[in-house]
């Protein structure tokens, strides 16, 4: 059953000289209990969706629905099944993760015996009992953004919101989060993620949208979303090779002063012996969902940031 | 959410954004202090010292609007540069419990100030129980006015440096230029009905009046003189900024 419901959603923004469509017609269902991630680049209409579904922007047309209620109409009811990571959200810098997590849960109205547990186990699992009651001014950016997800997903909303989650965090702490949030869609509850780290959205996602131009161009499982690239294998050369030696062997290109090959399995010894007969050291592994997502929005994610 | 649970939350919020910082930077104490207390004391030196009283009224009033100016620059720096009033907006809690919760965290800023002001004005200019009573009502009105205006401003802007320079005009003409430290009769009686654009011209109107201090705005319309005309304008002022705060407050972005 879906919880989300997007028709025909979409938005223009008119603050400069001229307009910019940030979302056009978007058409999107998202079932209850998914982890769904929103994938796209920077401008790309992920967080102006998010902000439309969380009920702090107006959309220009079409409709949305949070658990069968529109949330243009009907926000005051929406707004008691949500709970929201904004993108680049800051704590108040004179509280305590531990004040974070357990007034923001008071005043949404938990019981004082619900928010000592859930306070308690937040910390626990999100690593941050050691500084509890430091005050954030005192906490590392990548602290600060952990606790600002503790207090939100200690919630246990029935949809969350999560724009960015793991922004400015260590590897080690982007993976205590994902566990904290497959946790909490184990219990139940529904998760909207976007974000930029396509590993990510890759080990916690079980559905994804592409979002390019406010479109979305794709809509579906990553591993399906992997399988558009039409190989299985990505075979990296330390350094630059000439690409027509390559090309026989499926899609090449270059990265970061790298020579990359998309091909298939069979390949792999021979293109092994082109780079020991080079001096040049290869490395082989799947491919990932960051080719299948840069094939399909067509130019490179990193120029453009 | 239930009235009891707004109530609660908006406790909550005066707690978190009001208790917590003040009990961990006393400091911020002192800033409230500092404006109006260097008034009062400009005053003592240059004015005849019958003025003095309107100086501490004029004190105690400066500091409940400086709540106003407080909140427009705390819920603009939540919502432009900490993203934290989206995280209140995506949840139960109300835009009237936010915007309470944050009104009554500013007053805790204030009240400090505002108590040192009333024990200097019963020292000065004695006053009965029910004058006392009505002055604080006067300033809760005060309070809820000068709150209401400074989060209905503070949703108008998208750039917090655009926000600075609107706020300190807003406040400085709310609470430096009009009748606040000196009684309305020492403006020239041509330009008397000029002070009735300020509001705070009211509700100083008023709190002279309850700390028996004269000085208000005569005219030949015995209607608008004494201090049911200065109830009526403070109140109709209240109520068009809480209205304004409440329903043409930008809680959502266009």
């Amino acid at each position: 059953m879906a919880v989300l419901e997007a028709r025909g959603l979409g938005k223009t923004y008119r603050r400069g000289p001229r307009p910019v469509r940030a979302l056009d017609r978007v058409d999107l269902d998202i079932e209850r209990g998914r982890l769904f991630a929103f994938l796209g680049r920077n401008g790309a209409g992920k967080t102006t969706f998010i902000k439309i579904a969380a009920t702090l922007l107006l959309p220009s047309e079409g409709e949305l629905r949070l658990f069968g209620h529109d949330v243009v109409r009907e926000p005051s009811t929406v707004r008691r099944e949500m709970a929201l990571v904004p993108q680049e959200g800051k704590l108040f810098y004179h509280m305590t993760p531990r004040e974070h997590v357990r007034e923001y849960l008071r005043v949404r109205g938990a019981s004082a015996e619900t928010t000592k547990s859930r306070t308690d186990a937040i910390l626990d699992e999100m690593g941050l009992l050691p500084y509890q009651n430091t005050i954030a001014l005192r906490l590392s950016g990548g602290l600060q953004q952990r606790t600002l997800v503790a207090m939100v997903l200690a919630t246990e909303a029935p949809f969350l919101f999560l724009d960015e989650p793991t922004l400015g965090m260590d590897p080690f702490a982007r993976r205590q989060v994902w566990e904290v949030i497959r946790k909490v869609t184990g219990r139940g509850s529904t998760v909207l993620l976007t974000t930029h780290y396509l590993d990510e959205a890759e080990q916690l996602s079980e559905e994804l949208a592409v979002i390019e131009g406010g479109h979305i161009l794709y809509h579906g499982t990553g591993e399906a979303l992997k399988s558009t690239v039409g190989r299985e294998v990505r075979v990296q050369f330390a350094g630059s090779i000439r690409p027509e030696l390559l090309t026989s062997f499926g899609k090449v290109f270059a990265e970061r002063g790298r020579t990359v090959v998309l091909t298939t399995r069979s390949a792999v010894p021979e293109l092994t012996e082109i780079a020991l007969a080079r001096g040049t050291e290869v490395t082989v592994g799947p491919v990932a969902l960051e080719e299948a997502f840069l094939e399909l929005v067509g130019r490179g994610i990193e120029e453009e940031e | 959410m239930s009235v009891r649970s707004q109530a609660y939350a908006a406790i909550r919020i005066c707690y978190f954004n009001g208790i917590i910082p003040l009990w961990r930077s006393p400091l911020l104490i002192a800033a409230v202090f500092l404006t109006p207390f260097s008034f009062l004391f400009f005053l003592f030196v240059i004015a005849p010292h019958a003025l003095f009283p309107y100086g501490v009224v004029g004190g105690i009033l400066f500091t409940t609007l400086f709540t106003g100016s407080g909140m427009l620059n705390d819920c603009a720096y939540l919502r432009l540069e900490r993203q934290l009033q989206q995280v209140f907006v995506a949840s139960p809690v109300t835009p009237l419990a936010y915007i309470l919760g944050m009104a009554l965290s500013e007053l805790a800023f204030s009240i400090p100030a505002m108590t040192l002001f009333l024990v200097i004005l019963f020292l000065v200019q004695p006053i009965g129980a029910a004058a006392g009573v009505a002055l604080v009502g006067v300033l809760l009105l005060t309070w809820l006015m000068a709150t209401s205006l400074g989060f209905f401003i503070s949703t108008l802007f998208s750039q917090l440096r655009e926000i600075w320079p609107v706020g300190t005009l807003v406040f400085s003409t709310l609470s430096v230029l009009p009748p606040i430290f000196y009684p309305a009769t020492e403006i020239p009686a041509d330009w008397r009905w000029v002070a009735y654009l300020a509001p705070s011209t009211f509700a100083a109107q008023l709190a002279d009046h309850f700390a028996g201090l004269g000085g208000a705005i005569t005219t030949s319309i015995p209607l608008l003189n004494g201090p049911w005309f200065d109830v009526v304008g403070l109140v109709g002022f209240t109520l068009l900024f809480g209205v304004a705060a409440l329903y043409f407050a930008r809680w959502r972005e266009p």
